[in-house]
């Protein structure tokens, strides 16, 4: 995977590409918005991520005009402003996304996946979801682990289906927060932690080994194996 | 509904000022009317006088002159007849050939001695022997059987004989009250006409300050950049309008001001803090057993800094009601459901139960990220303040144009030195380890939509935050319609 990094702070810039490519994605750089469509124009990326504060101009009329150039690649914009822009709004509504610094690296990579699953062909939804033991019937709201029923609240059940979508890898609680309950909020105390918690309680049982495992200081892991 | 309400008190000041206006014209032109009526009558009087003395003065005359002899009442009979005739504006005579004037004359000895007009005139002899004052000023004399009064003139002749001529006031008293029913009608279309220039003339300039009171209304904390309408006149209405519109100006460049600096301050200190999150959650990859701790806990404390930082630009740009909005339609029984059920596992954790009371969806207008903060920050609250067993009741109920969310509890309510100053930053019970911003937020999220605070203590005990928060406007039946089919293709 190609992707295009518009970022003109050095330090964030630096780090955002290890960590990207250690997840595994071919990372071009551009510290200004000149140098960004000079590169978007020579090679075909298959994802960008946009700052909106860059040097030259503004991160929006960078994107804008990339799109008029024929770019149809997804943008993943980085703010640091305070309001979401309404072309910020606009563009979110034509397929892209936004997320306001600081960020966790986790929700980055997750919402850079959301992308590119957006903008590839539709797979066929799966019915059922596997996690090593643990099995999740879609159709009929059934988890089951090592055959056993867990009896899990509807809320529940989608928090598991949330993890069990992401196996294997991080999600933080302000994704867990935006995903299951639709909200975009910092709480000061530990709601997210205490669903977890019962959730665990559910589906390890006596005996079994815990599926779902806390990352301190980053969020939660739903180990896949 | 308020611009309703709007419409009818301009209205009814137009009324008022009209009313005022239309009784002192009416007063006015009351006084000079009844002026003129009375100039006309006196007028009128003054030349029945002077006809009635030249009158009386040839009778008397003829009278004195005329030999006694058998024709001595004929002839003065015939020249008082003749006399009568002539009468000064007189109408056609009704029924009897003459009634409006008569002659008599009476002897020294009191015995009427001829008598021209209507009847006898024995009838009339006390009435007019009454009148003792004989001078040149006619006066006036109730006849019996006469309703309407006879203007008499006297005069004693040389013989002790006295001749009296009497003109009946009837012609002048219709002649006037026709003159007062022309004028009275004429005052009337008058006064009306007065009426509806200065209550169309007030409406149409109350108008115009109606029309830029709802522009002035419209531009809120969304748009400023909307103006008042400019009436091209240049009179005070468009005076006030461009007076606002300057004003306008002005509160626009501030609020941008204010926009450039939180919004400068927010991005100098995020990119930072991104900047050294990153790194933290690079290390921390790396990081193993005892060193994971320490990052751990910065991690933490960053993520408390940022939101810190939200919440206090949020509070100052609120305080300043300068908090921009992204609006859409928002069902509040829905969001505190989820809400609800978001924080319940954690309060039953604590030992503390949550009941909601709602009678079904409210719909506010409303930016849904800060009133799912702002309800997150009510239910923090409640959760870090509350000793276990407690119980927090919260009710939503749908008024008129407010929506109203109460959160009781039945905890140890609020602080007596805190209350007061509950919604100012950096207040906070003595016992909170928060930063004190909380409440501020709710309060600053509240104002910005338009809706109030209030926070007090239960009598039985127990704190009791009441917030209220305007509805959405109601959809017109044909849009709600219209858009129906769109919204339920998404679910």
């Amino acid at each position: 995977m190609r992707l295009l990094l518009v970022e003109d702070e050095i330090d964030i810039q630096s780090f955002l590409r290890r960590s990207l490519e250690e997840t595994g994605y071919e990372v071009e750089v551009a510290g200004d918005g000149k140098t960004a469509e000079r590169l978007a124009i020579d090679t075909p990326f298959d994802i960008l991520i946009v700052d909106l504060g860059l040097p030259d101009q503004d991160g929006i009329s960078l994107i804008l005009r990339l799109r008029q150039l024929g770019l149809s690649a997804p943008v993943l914009i980085l703010s640091a402003r305070r309001s979401v822009d309404d072309r910020v709004r606009g563009l979110e509504q034509g397929g892209d996304d936004y997320l306001t610094k600081p960020f966790a690296l986790a929700e980055l990579l997750a919402r850079l996946r959301n992308l590119l699953k957006r903008n590839s062909p539709a797979t066929k939804e799966p019915t059922r979801l596997h996690v090593q033991d643990l099995e999740l019937d879609l159709l009929r709201r059934e988890a089951m682990r090592g055959g056993r029923v867990l009896q899990l609240t509807q809320q529940e059940f989608v928090l598991l289906e949330y993890l069990c979508r992401n196996a294997g890898r991080v999600v933080t609680r302000s994704m867990i927060l935006d995903e299951v309950w639709g909200m975009r909020i910092q709480p000061d105390t530990n709601v997210v932690d205490v669903h977890i918690y019962r959730l665990r309680g559910k589906v390890d049982g006596a005996g079994q080994q815990p599926l779902i495992r806390t990352m301190r200081g980053v969020g939660y892991v739903l180990r896949d194996r | 509904m308020s611009s309703e309400t709007g419409k009818r008190r301009i209205h009814s000041a137009a009324w008022r000022i009209s009313l005022r206006a239309t009784f002192a014209f009416a007063c006015g032109t009351l006084i000079l009317f009844v002026y003129l009526q009375h100039f006309i009558a006196s007028n009128i009087q003054r030349r029945s006088d002077a006809w009635l003395s030249g009158e009386i003065e040839t009778l008397g005359h003829v009278a004195e002159e005329t030999p006694r002899n058998a024709f001595y009442e004929r002839v003065v009979g015939e020249v008082a007849e003749l006399a009568t005739r002539e009468v000064p504006h007189r109408f056609k005579p009704t029924g009897n050939a003459n009634d409006s004037v008569f002659f008599a004359q009476i002897g020294s000895d009191g015995a009427l001695k001829l008598w021209v007009g209507v009847g006898s005139g024995t009838a009339d002899l006390s009435a007019i022997k009454a009148i003792r004052i004989v001078s040149d000023r006619p006066t006036d004399l109730r006849l019996p059987g006469f309703a309407i009064p006879f203007r008499v003139a006297s005069l004693r002749l040389k013989d002790g004989n006295h001749v009296y001529l009497g003109l009946s006031e009837r012609d002048d008293l219709r002649l006037l009250s026709n003159l007062r029913l022309r004028f009275f009608i004429l005052w009337l279309l008058l006064v009306m006409l007065g009426f509806g220039m200065v209550f169309f003339s007030t409406r149409r300039m109350l108008g115009h300050v109606r029309k830029i009171t709802e522009a002035a209304s419209r531009i809120g904390h969304s748009d400023l950049t909307a103006r008042v309408p400019i009436i091209r006149r240049n009179d005070e209405v468009s005076h006030l309008a461009l007076t606002l519109n300057n004003m306008l100006d002005r509160i626009e460049r501030s609020m941008h001001q204010l926009h450039t600096i939180t919004d400068a301050l927010a991005h100098d200190l995020r990119s930072p803090l991104t900047a050294i999150r990153g790194k933290l959650e690079s290390s921390l990859s790396t990081a193993d057993g005892d060193q994971a701790e320490p990052i751990v806990s910065a991690i933490e404390e960053l993520d408390r800094l940022t939101e810190f930082l939200n919440k206090s630009l949020d509070v100052a740009e609120a305080k300043a009601d300068a908090l921009r909005l992204t609006r859409s339609e928002v069902d509040l029984d829905e969001l505190l459901r989820a809400m609800i059920d978001l924080y319940e596992p954690s309060m039953s954790e604590k030992g503390l139960k949550v009941r909601m009371r709602s009678a079904g969806a409210v719909k506010v207008f409303a930016d849904a990220a800060l009133l799912h903060r702002m309800a997150a920050n009510l239910l923090d609250n409640e959760l870090k303040h509350l000793p276990s067993t407690c119980t927090i009741d919260i009710e939503l109920l749908s008024g008129e144009d407010a929506a109203s969310l109460i959160l009781e509890d039945d905890g140890p309510g609020f602080d007596s030195e805190v209350l007061p100053h509950l919604f100012e930053r950096r207040v906070k019970g003595r016992k909170s380890n928060g930063h004190g911003l909380g409440l501020a937020f709710v309060d600053a999220v509240a104002r910005a939509h338009g809706g109030t605070v209030a926070a007090s203590n239960r009598e039985s005990g127990g704190a009791r935050i009441a917030i209220t928060l305007p509805l959405a406007p109601k959809v017109p039946a044909g849009a709600l319609a219209a858009t129906a089919p769109g919204s339920n293709s998404f679910h």
